[in-house]
């Protein structure tokens, strides 16, 4: 398992929050279903150097980002596809849309690896501005692993009222039986089932830097040093920002 | 939580909390490094982590349900048609993509 630590935060970190941490790390570095480790970590570092691209900032001031055209300040490593979704995600989400998608999509770059780039993106962003937040450096990048993308998609995937395909409840597999748990499958967990690995990675944090399920509906119960309330304050002015109604 | 913040909004720290939030995911460092202060003498370093650790997951999220183009559920939208125009969400540019 990939070691990794907040002691230099001058407080104590929870141990789950820290294994979880390192557990994001694990997998990030190892290949995936349409990406090798290497570009997994790229990916990664693609996210980190996306603000501060002048193309993004230029675009995310202007009225409509799609009407400032420019290349991307990029590191190099990835296509072109892939560096603007990257930058597009990572600095201004809120206004992204289907024609924006299938635009990207026309480009040459997979579904499955479009949601694979998702799942690393989110992984970067959410465990960058715990550090922010907490007062630390960003985690270095993790060494990439050997080995080879599974080039695996699920038989159950459909198209749905999303952008991209996903897995039903009813549609899952026994080799996808675990992503809903018997729950209805609300469809931010549905959102990355198109690489199944990407939920069971994401959702590890979404349980340690939120709260598990049923924790999230167990108002009799505190489960961190802020309560539901707090924690529905601070979820909801972040996705407010964002522009984000989900 | 959308539109100006006055007040703890019948939340315990509710302001603190608001203005964290916003620094956390905002570019301003000083800013950011004087809520930690304040959270951790008002709250405590338990809550800070925790704090950031909320900030931090809907950062990512919020980018999860925008770059799938994931609509709300129906029962959810049904449920909040109110709530969504009374706040002003229903403004956002998000909703205009489902």
């Amino acid at each position: 398992m990939t070691e990794i630590n907040y002691d230099a935060a001058p407080f104590a970190v929870r141990a789950d929050l820290t294994a979880a941490h390192a557990r994001a790390w694990h997998r990030l570095a190892r290949a995936g279903a349409w990406f090798t480790g290497a570009e997994r970590v790229a990916i990664a570092a693609e996210v980190r150097n996306a603000t501060a691209c002048p193309l993004c900032r230029e675009r995310k001031a202007a009225l409509s980002p799609y009407a400032v055209d420019g290349e991307h300040q990029s590191l190099g490593a990835l296509g072109a596809p892939i560096v603007e979704v990257i930058h597009r995600v990572r600095t201004d989400p809120g206004r992204l849309t289907r024609a924006w998608f299938d635009g990207v999509r026309a480009d040459g770059l997979s579904d499955g690896a479009y949601v694979e780039i998702i799942g690393v993106l989110a992984t970067v962003v959410a465990m960058d501005t715990f550090a922010r937040g907490i007062g630390v450096e960003p985690l270095p990048l993790p060494r990439a692993m050997d080995g080879a993308p599974t080039n695996y998609r699920p038989a159950g995937v459909k198209q749905g009222p999303a952008w991209v395909p996903w897995i039903a409840p009813e549609d899952a597999g026994d080799a996808e039986a675990d992503l809903y748990g018997g729950s209805t499958g609300a469809h931010i967990r549905r959102a990355l089932s198109l690489v199944p690995d990407e939920v069971r990675g994401f959702f590890d944090l979404v349980e340690t830097q939120y709260l598990p399920g049923p924790a999230m509906r167990d108002f009799d119960r505190e489960f961190r040093a802020i309560d539901h309330a707090q924690i529905e304050l601070i979820a909801g002015r972040v996705s407010a920002l964002n522009g984000c109604v989900y | 939580m959308v539109g100006d913040i006055d007040g703890d909004g019948g939340i315990a720290h509710g302001a603190l909390l608001t203005a964290f939030a916003e620094a956390a995911i905002g570019d301003d460092d000083r800013v950011l490094a004087e809520l930690r202060d304040r959270i951790r003498q008002e709250i405590g370093d338990a809550a800070l982590v925790d704090s950031a650790a909320v900030a931090g997951l809907f950062n990512a999220i919020d980018r999860v349900a925008d770059s799938t183009g994931i609509p709300l559920e129906d029962a959810k939208a049904a449920d909040t048609v109110d709530l969504r125009q009374d706040l002003g969400i229903d403004r956002f540019h998000s909703v205009r993509q489902q």
